[in-house]
């Protein structure tokens, strides 16, 4: 062989190594984001198949139904940011005790005596800071309450919360109709004064409603304690390993206890947002609060327990519901729909060892 | 007075039964090392199932068949989710809550169009007691069987090699394994045979109580079985007990406002809410008082993963 | 040895695991009925991997398994018995929170489904008259002492019929006279005809039990000897294909003043007994005081109670004459303590990266004072970690849990160095890692204490303790049997303390 083909042989070895190596780097990087990546869309798809299979089998066309959903589901911006803002608040208000290794599905009690607090005090001080505080505090208050009797009557928190959610449900029911009904309006409640309104901003994208720019601050503010201070750390390593939490010197309880209290003001926030700066009065059956903090469970899942990821997640989720709305007007589908459909993604997303193992047996066939 | 007690007494035996069923299929769950949170879906599912069956054949007692029939799907759900797939318990039953609602409240409307109730369908016949003259005890048939159920399973847990076994899943997997015991088997017949009696719970809750579904038809029953299950410390014959206290403040907060309404001549819907939520506070006061002295399962919850 | 039978024989084994992870290659293994058989290897070697594939837990990926003669195809533990296999591993598979009792009954209701607990103690009480060792049959097992419950572990087995017995380390959790009482019964049990497969990584009890002994090594087989053929020499060259070098040495040195000490300290342990009785001792700078004792006498209660994690129900402990006993561990920490613990399920979070895992306990060195994160410090002091301990990582940002034990290990002792602490105490530092990462902790360990650190080892490797340690101190249940400088132990009275043996007064 001549010494330039040999030279030519050896440049291009070293090159494909390197190249090799390259990507081998950022194949392990990226594979845990790749990974996540794929047990979504995997889940999502799962979940939009069974859908697409139900709705076949009750006499719609699957084509038509996600036409109309996607179209009309995604088409206003405006509408769309404000109606995911809840569901922001309660999927982080699920998440982040979850990242400490706790489970709250008091987010849904939580966001009711947020929104209630708030109606209260911006009825009577016309302030809308002083009410989106008082949702805060009150949702937090919650939140802390059960981290408490977590810690010292050991009760466990899916029970504790479950009774408080329909304690809270119940006694709001009595508060709205017995005592703050609206005398001139029948089934509602008293109302935020128009003073206290949180607007819109205008973008280049249309008008966005500063409820959804609070709760993307929130989200942010979330984001930055989680990952970036000593709180954050606690909790995540007291989820993670709560054996390594203590071989660190941390007390396990601190993580319990600023876990609730952050996800109990998120969904206290959020309620507060809701009436606020959406929809300014609560029904007295209280329809208006109802679902988002058990729906918000599945959007924590979906956006990987993630606060920046929650956006998208609530973002996606909120133009399906939107849609949903749409779908019955225009194909006679129920809209109860998305409900379900959610209920399946969130039982996939409870599976990740299946995909793991799936995974593992594909590596294992191409090792044959 | 006495009136009272036998109503209350008859409310009670009412309001103890889906608690004692589901508590007690709950605790073999548990107890072979399974947790199922998703009572509350799965008395939703079958409680729906049951109704449809009974409308369309006006035969209460397949309506109860099918409830079974809609638990022990279930139970083979999260049964596979959670022993062969080690998915997390807790949010395969929370996800499976939400499903259960959701598609029982879409078939509500496609069925009948109704947001809020189906139209009233048969009961099961109840056996009525007299006590004294003009007093009767009303007990439903699936009253006593839960009763049954609950001290047959108790004496199958304690008392043969076979419930020894299924402890044994739930105490410690491994050692289980070692002795021969097929523990992904075990807890998976556990699960389906707990969320069996649960569907018999939910059944009930339309064919022996209220004869129709509604929206609101468990409100958080399914929860309150799981305290039952903490309470009687994962004894089938104390899940009875403890029916029986937790059916109490239910049944209280059903009567009490109807019979102070009856007393002082008027009328109150706002405030009856205000009696709705003593079976959620009662169940928590309880909850917090026992917790201490419990002992849990020391493998509740924990997938088994084998290599 | 032409004529006699084959108890076990296994052919081509192959086990390749789901994540890639080769742990045996075309392994043959032959036993003989009646005898005696060592399986030896170091951590990692595939040994027990081998014997959960015979005991029917694992699934070969390849290979034949023939029991007697029989052609065998295991789906589970239960095939295996029934085919008169026995297995007691190193965690016994008892349930805990039953008794002695309801244990033997579960096990033996699995091959006669209709025995009542009234035959099963007939037979156990039979059993326990034959061999000679008794176990209280009353007892919840969780209150038994290790060694009486692995009698109890024996005992299940072998009322199943057991005709092949498999013990994965057996002595790794008793003390010396245990282990005596042990080979007893195991002698006893060959004269009944009994067929044995020791699993161990310890040369002397090989040449001290086994008849013949099979050698593995990194999942392959290297030999199949007759132990009184070979000497331990030649299998620790067999293990690992290289002279090993037994002793490291150790320069020595003046230690200086002491830094550390420990008055009186009681301890109670996580099921409110005490676990450290009265324990008094003092760390020296440039010194290694190794603290020899089997697991469970309570070093873990003592190196967390040092380290600030575990709460102290009496006594004193001073960092230069500083009183810390109230302190937190972050505290001690920033104070220039160090505790590296015995197990990586504790130091480490599997789940996070290194410059994580390096915070852990460097989070006093990258907060501000509004409580951020420096992560470009934490960088930076991970990078210095995976320098100096030589750690191989495929990225600083990958997840801990694909590094190799031996690694992990690096990346848990060498963010307490970079802290530049004074004190050291280090808890089983070389468990479970291969003999090159094993030589590395040690010649760093002792480059410490040559830079005057004041340094605690506890460990249950004898001769990890003998070649690092300047003064050894021998604890047993809680308490301290002797203290004293290396060359006044022999290995035998080392073993007598750590048994509890108490020394008379007149030596």
């Amino acid at each position: 062989m001549s010494p330039r083909k040999i030279k030519y042989r050896l440049a291009l070895v070293t090159m494909k190594t390197r190249i090799a190596f390259v990507i081998e780097k950022i194949r392990i990087k990226y594979i845990d984001y790749l990974t996540a990546a794929l047990e979504i869309i995997l889940s999502a798809t799962v979940g939009f198949l069974i859908a697409a299979i139900l709705l076949y089998f009750m006499g719609y066309n699957p084509y038509e139904v996600f036409g109309v959903l996607f179209r009309y589901g995604y088409g206003n911006i405006s509408y769309l940011l404000s109606k995911s803002v809840p569901y922001i608040m309660t999927a982080m208000a699920f998440s982040i005790p979850l990242i400490a290794g706790v489970f709250n599905i008091g987010g849904e009690s939580q966001l009711y005596v947020g929104a209630f607090t708030a109606l209260l005090v911006s009825y009577y001080t016309a302030n809308p800071v002083l009410g989106l505080l008082a949702g805060i505090i009150a949702g937090g208050g919650l939140g802390l309450f059960i981290s408490i009797l977590r810690l010292y009557r050991n009760i466990n928190e899916v029970i504790a919360a479950i009774m408080i959610n329909w304690t809270m449900y119940f006694l709001l029911v009595y508060l709205l109709t017995g005592i703050f009904h609206d005398p001139k309006i029948s089934h509602q409640s008293i109302q935020v004064p128009e003073s206290a309104w949180l607007g819109e901003l205008l973008s280049p994208w249309g008008r966005i409603k500063i409820s959804f720019i609070l709760a993307v601050i929130g989200a942010i503010v979330m984001y930055y304690i989680l990952y970036y201070t000593n709180l954050g750390y606690l909790l995540r390593v007291s989820g993670l390993s709560p054996l390594s939490a203590r071989y660190a010197g941390y007390n396990p309880n601190k993580a319990v206890l600023c876990s609730m209290l952050l996800g109990g003001a998120m969904a206290g926030l959020g309620g507060a947002l809701l009436i606020i700066g959406d929809v300014h009065s609560i029904d007295t059956t209280m329809s208006t609060l109802y679902g988002f903090g058990f729906t918000g469970i599945g959007i924590g899942l979906l956006g990987r327990n993630h606060p920046i990821g929650i956006i998208f997640a609530a973002i996606f989720f909120s133009g399906l519901l939107i849609g949903g709305q749409w779908v019955e007007l225009k194909t006679g589908a129920p809209p109860q729909l998305t409900d379900t459909i959610i209920g399946i993604i969130v039982i996939a997303l409870a599976i990740p060892y299946a995909y793991r193992m799936l995974i593992s047996i594909v590596r294992r066939w191409r090792m044959k | 007075m006495i009136e009272d007690i036998i109503n209350m007494m008859t409310n009670t035996f009412t309001t103890m039964t889906p608690l004692v069923l589901a508590g007690v299929g709950e605790i073999i769950t548990e107890r072979s090392g399974v947790v199922n949170i998703g009572l509350e879906g799965i008395f939703i599912l079958s409680s729906f199932a049951a109704a449809v069956v009974t409308f369309y054949t006006g035969n209460p007692y397949l309506g109860l068949l099918v409830g079974i029939l809609v638990g022990a799907l279930s139970g083979v759900l999260h049964g596979f989710v959670s022993v062969y797939l080690r998915g997390d318990q807790i949010i395969a039953g929370v996800g499976y809550n939400s499903l259960a609602y959701g598609l029982s409240l879409m078939m509500l409307i496609a069925l009948w169009q109704d947001y809020g109730k189906s139209p009233k369908v048969e009961k099961i016949p109840s056996i009525s007691i007299q006590v004294t003259e003009g007093s009767i005890i009303i007990i439903s048939p699936i009253t006593i069987l839960a009763i049954f159920i609950a001290i047959g399973v108790w004496w199958w847990l304690f008392k043969t090699s076979s419930g020894l076994k299924l402890r044994a899943c739930g105490e410690d997997p491994r050692a289980a394994e070692a002795m021969g015991v097929n523990v992904f088997r075990t807890r998976f017949y556990a699960t389906v045979l707990g969320t069996i009696l649960t569907g018999i719970g939910g059944a009930y809750l339309v064919v022996g109580w209220t004869g129709r579904f509604t929206k609101f038809i468990s409100a958080g029953r399914g929860f309150i079985a799981l305290a039952n299950v903490a309470f009687s410390n994962w004894n089938p014959l104390m899940a009875i007990v403890g029916g029986f206290v937790f059916g109490f403040f239910d049944a209280l907060s059903i009567y009490l406002p109807i019979k102070l309404q009856i007393e002082s001549g008027e009328i109150f819907t706002a405030e009856s809410n205000l009696f709705s939520t003593i079976p959620y506070v009662a169940t928590l006061v309880i909850v917090a008082i026992i917790m201490k002295k419990i002992k849990t399962p020391r493998a509740l919850g924990k997938p088994y993963i084998k290599e | 040895m032409g004529n006699r039978e084959i108890a076990i024989e296994m052919k081509g084994i192959h086990k390749i695991y789901p994540d890639g992870v080769i742990a045996l290659r075309d392994v043959d293994f032959v036993v003989y009925k009646g005898e005696i058989h060592g399986l030896l290897g170091e951590n990692g070697a595939g040994k027990t991997t081998l014997m959960r594939i015979l005991y029917g837990e694992i699934k070969p990926t390849r290979g034949i398994i023939k029991i007697f003669g029989k052609k065998v195809k295991f789906h589970g533990p239960w095939d295996a018995i029934r085919h008169g296999i026995g297995m007691v591993y190193q965690q016994f598979t008892l349930v805990p929170t039953f008794t002695v009792e309801e244990n033997l009954y579960l096990s033996y209701v699995s091959i006669e489904p209709k025995a009542t607990v009234k035959d099963v103690r007939e037979k156990a009480m039979k059993l326990m008259d034959e061999l000679g060792f008794k176990v209280p049959l009353n007892a919840v097992v969780e209150t038994l002492p290790v060694g009486i419950q692995q009698r109890v572990e024996i005992i299940k087995t072998l009322l199943r019929n057991a005709r092949v017995l498999i013990l994965d380390e057996p002595t790794s959790v008793l003390t010396p006279i245990e282990t005596k009482e042990l080979f007893n019964a195991l002698r006893k049990l060959k004269e009944a005809g009994i067929t044995i497969i020791f699993i161990t990584h310890k040369l002397r009890e090989v040449k001290e039990i086994t008849d013949r002994v099979t050698v593995l090594r990194r999942g392959r087989r290297v030999g199949t000897v007759a132990t009184d053929e070979v000497t331990q020499k030649d299998l620790a060259r067999m293990m690992v294909e290289r002279e090993v070098v037994f002793k490291i040495v150790r320069k020595p040195k003046e230690p200086g003043q002491p830094v550390f000490v420990v008055k009186d300290l009681w301890v109670r342990d996580d099921r409110g007994l005490m676990a450290v009785k009265g324990v008094s001792f003092e760390l020296r700078k440039g010194e290694i005081l190794g603290l020899a004792g089997v697991q469970g006498n309570g070093q873990r209660e003592l190196a967390e109670a040092l380290a600030g994690i575990r709460f102290i129900d009496k006594g004193e402990i001073y960092l230069y004459g500083e009183d810390i006993t109230r302190l937190t561990a972050s505290k001690r920490y920033s104070l220039g303590l160090a505790y590296v613990p015995d197990s990586r399920r504790i130091g480490l979070v599997y789940d996070m990266n290194i410059v994580e895992n390096t915070v852990l306990t460097n989070m006093y060195r990258v907060i501000t004072r509004t409580r951020r994160i420096k992560w470009g410090l934490a960088s930076k002091y991970a990078k210095e970690v995976i320098d100096k301990l030589e750690v191989i990582a495929p990225g600083i940002t990958s997840p801990i849990k694909y590094l190799s034990g031996g690694n992990q290990q690096k990346v848990m002792v060498g963010r307490e160095i970079i802290r530049e602490p004074t004190v050291f105490i280090v808890a089983e530092p070389t468990q479970g890692l291969d003999v090159g990462a094993t030589e590395f902790i040690r010649k760093t360990l002792l480059s410490l204490r040559d830079q005057d650190k004041a340094i605690l080892l506890i460990s249950t490797d004898l001769d990890e303790i003998m070649q690092l340690s300047d003064r050894i101190a021998v604890i047993f249940e809680g308490k301290i049997m002797a203290m004293g400088k290396p060359e006044e132990f022999t290995l035998e009275r080392l073993g007598l303390l750590m048994g509890g043996v108490i020394e008379s007064q007149e030596d």
